[in-house]
């Protein structure tokens, strides 16, 4: 089994590179293909990776990105048609959409795959505390802290429960297309989501496993969201 | 009616001053609010000293600020600083007030501000430091700072142009912020512990920033500290201005250098965070004319802020406080480097939880997962007693680190945890506590060391 995480040595940010790490373990081993700016993307000329991810990065790596990126766009689109297994954390998901909006009104343009486009405010960042539902009944709890929101027409990955979606004015949150998951939340989700980290494990054909450190993660879990369902927990910093 | 406003801002503040402090308070932050709340271009028009000399960057800047201060002093000089107070707009506008008479006009020739690095956009259009030294530029609060290219965006675009930049040549952020700006580097020689490829889990310069290229380390010492060249184009680190060598542990000295003469310095306290800080502040003063036989005996005079490491040894047992500054996975990163260094059997106590954001929020932990945990997950650790709000999530780290759950002790209330962790006769207690955490880390120390003493 195959896992390719795109540009590690830009997509780094915020211990995002954890949830390959935790879902490895989890899995009990796969191999792990790093795709660098300069290189090939395995997935453009390979269908046997089981899942494709990709985290947080800073606003000039989102450029770098996009540069490495825009040959293999109707690539991605088709393996995402195919129902190929991906998972976009933070700002990566900006990637996907239209275009990224400076301060100045200039735009930055992305793959298009998406209707949607981020608007880019840096001296404004946001920060909240996250909880939603996957598929109905999963809870999903987590970190945003972003320059960024993103506007437009999607299909909602999670649910908001309390929190914010793609911006201030909508509950829905990420972007979700046959197995393509894409959210703003940062950082270790899957590690601070053993059930979605399960539900994926599933997904990839390894139906028999568990979270890893799975007695710790679930009383971490919990506990979280527990704690930020109380009704008096402030939500956006 | 902009005069009148600043000296009604200007003496309403400096009377806030004596209020607050016959009703217990510093007034080291609020004179400032007061003076930008009656006149928003406060900064513009209050009296400056001649010489500003502006410290800022990650880590180490209060150590670095605090160090010089203690080295004018020992010159003799008077000067004014924002030692005591906030290093945001409203702590050095208080400290300017401190420092002007009743017409607002400077009292001092020189200033020392410890700068936010964040603030520099709200404090350098109106306080143009002569020198600006940058300690370092790395990750920090995830929620504040984002990430150190934010940051360095930030000094670019707001450090005056004429300020001149002591900079650190082995971080090649800071290197490559406010380019147009004369700076000299300062750095320390390779050492025998150098690596060639990162350890830490946080490296923010793997790919040459002119090309893209691979980047490739002569010498890496954490994270992206170290000497780098591209292997494509060419481009590397610059060459040291001022560079420390010859670090004699045993004999507790460094040796400094430049192209007009080298010293000896004592070393105040042995970490290589710390000898950073040396280096730099010999740079800054050599670059102000001081002689190294100045700057030697000024040194002596300079103290690591004891709130931030503190060792205490009680009947064999070293107790060690050490500030390992929440939510800041480098700096912490760097304390637990320093604690796996340390000879002998060791226990750990973790309390650095950001206890400002539990009373409010929730502490956002994904710094967790950019921080080595992993330095704890040594033979000499001998338990870990995990504490406060976040105890949960150190625990999980913990075992994700690769640290057997037997050693691992969950104590919600840290004074619990301090009667509780193991003490070793000949070993080392070793408490991480973050700034929030002052006060109960006094008490967790006195615990400690009532328990110390008590052991046969």
């Amino acid at each position: 089994m195959k896992v390719e995480v795109l540009f590690p040595e830009v997509c780094n940010l915020y211990g995002d590179l954890m949830n390959v790490e935790y879902l490895k373990r989890s899995a009990g081993g796969f191999d792990v293909i790093e795709t660098s700016l300069k290189s090939e993307p395995y997935f453009a000329s390979n269908d046997d990776v089981s899942l494709i991810y990709m985290g947080t990065m800073t606003e000039s790596a989102q450029e770098l990105v996009l540069k490495a990126l825009r040959p293999y766009k109707e690539r991605i689109e088709s393996l995402i048609d195919a129902g190929k297994i991906f998972l976009i954390t933070g700002n990566a998901l900006e990637i996907f959409g239209e275009y990224i909006e400076n301060e100045d009104g200039s735009r930055i343009e992305c793959l298009g795959i998406f209707k949607t486009h981020a608007v880019r405010k840096m001296l404004e960042r946001y920060n909240s505390l996250y909880v939603g539902k996957f598929a109905e009944d999963m809870d999903i709890v987590g970190f945003k802290s972003q320059f960024t929101h993103s506007y437009g027409e999607f299909d909602e990955l999670f649910k908001t429960v309390r929190g914010d979606g793609l911006n201030p004015d909508t509950k829905s949150e990420g972007i979700k297309k046959n197995n393509f998951f894409a959210t703003y939340i940062i950082g270790p989700i899957l590690v601070l989501n053993p059930p979605f980290t399960v539900f994926l494990l599933r997904l990839m054909g390894l139906e028999n496993k568990t979270a890893a450190y799975e007695e710790a993660a679930m009383d971490v879990y919990n506990h979280r969201l527990e704690e930020f369902m109380q009704p008096t927990r402030g939500l956006t910093y | 009616m902009s005069k009148v406003r600043f000296l009604f801002a200007l003496w309403a503040s400096k009377l806030s001053i004596p209020v607050m402090k016959l009703t217990g308070h510093n007034a080291t932050n609020y004179p400032g609010q007061i003076a930008i709340n009656i006149c928003p271009d406060f900064l513009k028009y209050i009296g400056k000293p001649e010489h500003i000399i502006s410290v800022t960057g990650t880590n180490g800047k209060t150590t670095v600020n605090n160090m010089i201060v203690d080295m004018f002093e020992a010159s003799g000089k008077k000067i004014l600083s924002n030692r005591a107070g906030s290093n945001t707009r409203t702590g050095i506008t208080t400290a300017l007030i401190k420092g002007a008479n009743l017409s607002g006009k400077a009292k001092f020739d020189t200033a020392v501000f410890e700068t936010d690095e964040r603030s520099a956009l709200r404090i350098f259009p109106f306080v143009k430091p002569e020198y600006i030294l940058i300690t370092n530029l790395f990750r920090d609060s995830i929620m504040r700072n984002g990430h150190p290219e934010f940051i360095s965006s930030i000094l670019t675009k707001n450090i005056p142009a004429t300020s001149k930049l002591i900079l650190n040549g082995d971080d090649l952020i800071s290197c490559l912020t406010a380019p147009d700006n004369k700076r000299v580097y300062f750095g320390i020689d390779k050492l025998d512990t150098d690596l060639t490829e990162c350890i830490n889990l946080i490296n923010d310069i793997r790919i040459c920033p002119k090309c893209q290229g691979k980047l490739e380390y002569d010498y890496l010492r954490y994270h992206h500290i170290g000497r780098a060249h591209c292997v494509d184009c060419g481009f590397s680190s610059p060459e040291y201005d001022y560079h420390g060598f010859n670090i004699d542990h045993e004999g507790h000295t460094v040796t400094i250098a430049d192209k007009n003469g080298s010293g000896v310095y004592e070393i105040v306290n042995d970490s290589i965070f710390n000898i950073y800080n040396m280096v730099s502040i010999v740079a800054l003063f050599r670059e102000m004319g001081y002689s190294h036989d100045q700057l030697a005996e000024y040194m002596k005079k300079a103290k690591v802020v004891e709130s931030r490491y503190k060792l205490v040894e009680e009947n064999g047992v070293k107790i060690i406080t050490q500030l390992a500054k929440e939510k800041n996975a480098l700096a912490i990163s760097r304390a637990f480097d320093y604690v796996r260094e340390l000879p002998g059997e060791k226990t750990v106590m973790l309390m650095m939880n950001c206890l400002y954001d539990e009373q409010h929020w929730s502490e956002n932990t994904c710094w967790m997962y950019d921080c080595d945990f992993e330095f704890l997950n040594d033979d000499l650790v001998k338990e870990i007693v995990v504490s406060g709000p976040r105890a949960r999530d150190y625990r999980l780290r913990l075992l994700f680190a690769g640290v057997d759950d037997s050693k691992i002790k969950v104590c919600m209330d840290e004074l619990d945890g301090a009667r509780t962790i193991s003490l070793i006769k000949g070993g080392s207690v070793c408490v991480f506590h973050g700034v929030d955490s002052f006060d109960i880390t006094q008490e967790v120390r006195k615990v400690l060391v009532e328990r110390a003493g008590k052991l046969s």
